[in-house]
């Protein structure tokens, strides 16, 4: 038992650690996703200027942002704009982003809509 | 013992003592010749360094490779742009003479999208940025091969850069008289000037050998190879 304990200590620990070290969500989303939709979430990037050809989604709208699964968000994120006929502004994320980043960023914009997904 | 190689033919001048001797002669100069230029390019290597690190340089950029980023928190406290592939990246003479005369090349702040850049790098004398130039080129990727892309503004490529990718949702470029574009990633005006076209598609097909943790997406699996060397061509043509 004590041997038990001895060895999961250390296996506990390295689990603290790595979660500790993840890049949060909220951090995944200022860093690549805010360049466009905005800190705030609202679509006002800096790149949304008046050459920009489109509006970025104002995640801030909860009627729009409820009318999306969490499955429809996926696919925008990790296939781009254009796999959904929408502007090929929003690029894939998909050689960029992990499975683990994209969830996350589901959450978040969840959270700054405080909606629910379409079930 | 003969010097005049042409009165036994061609045998005789790869082979004879004469023509044995004077081929050793031209050896010797040859061998002597490359051994200066090498010390003279490992000396101008070697000031450049010593420039870069008296210019603190480094307090902004890091010039060991590879890249170690491994988090977005990596990545942002970093204060400048890392230099470890620069001579892969850029001309020569256009880094020489921004050296000199530096204005903004992105038009954030690096690794901001909140604050706009103020265009305050440090501007060198004409010899620092020489030293420099010699050293910064001295740093390059094995991941830049050669030779691959040439600057060409075909229409297909303008298709990719404009439409396909939208590229300019995040770049500044050159449209006729007009700068256009978003402003989080580095200003693609004059690109050509100051890129390696071989590098822009290094870098576009595998943007994390440079940059793990950066806020251009990753095309490779996204986009054909042959479309990577179209808009490559065409980004190098500006």
């Amino acid at each position: 038992m004590k041997n038990t304990i001895t060895l999961l200590i250390p296996l506990m620990l390295m689990a603290v650690a790595a979660n500790t070290s993840a890049t949060q969500p909220s951090e995944v989303y200022n860093y690549y996703c805010a360049q466009c939709h905005g800190s705030d979430g609202k679509g006002n990037g800096p790149n949304v200027t008046k050459d920009f050809a489109t509006d970025p989604r104002d995640f801030s709208k909860v009627e729009d942002m409820q009318k999306l699964s969490d499955d429809d968000i996926r696919n925008v994120i990790l296939n781009g704009g254009a796999s959904v006929s929408k502007s090929s502004l929003m690029p894939a994320w998909s050689g960029t982003l992990s499975d683990e980043e994209v969830d996350g960023l589901v959450g978040v914009l969840r959270c700054i809509s405080q909606s629910k997904a379409k079930l | 013992m003969q010097f005049v190689c042409g009165t036994s033919g061609i045998k005789d001048f790869r082979f004879t003592n004469g023509c044995d001797k004077a081929g050793k002669l031209k050896k010797f100069l040859l061998f002597t010749i490359s051994i200066t230029i090498s010390s003279f390019t490992i000396a101008d290597i070697g000031a450049g360094k010593t420039q870069y690190e008296k210019s603190n340089c480094q307090a902004c950029h890091d010039t060991r490779g590879p890249a170690w980023e491994e988090s977005v928190d990596d990545q942002l406290s970093k204060k400048g742009p890392e230099l470890w592939y620069a001579g892969s990246k850029f001309n020569r003479s256009w880094l020489e003479t921004w050296l000199v005369s530096p204005s903004p090349i992105r038009p954030m702040q690096y690794n901001s999208i909140l604050e706009k850049n103020t265009g305050d790098h440090v501007a060198l004398d004409a010899a620092s940025a020489e030293a420099i130039a010699d050293y910064l080129m001295s740093l390059t990727s094995d991941a830049v091969a050669g030779g691959k892309i040439k600057p060409k503004a075909r229409a297909k490529g303008k298709l990719i850069f404009k439409k396909k990718m939208s590229c300019n949702g995040c770049h500044l470029y050159q449209d006729r008289n007009e700068v256009i574009g978003g402003l989080s990633g580095p200003s693609l005006v004059a690109a050509g000037a100051r890129l390696n076209p071989d590098w822009i598609y290094a870098y576009l097909t595998n943007p994390k050998v440079f940059k793990p943790i950066g806020r251009m997406p990753g095309l490779k699996g996204v986009m054909r190879t042959r479309d990577i060397k179209e808009v490559s061509s065409y980004i190098s043509s500006f």
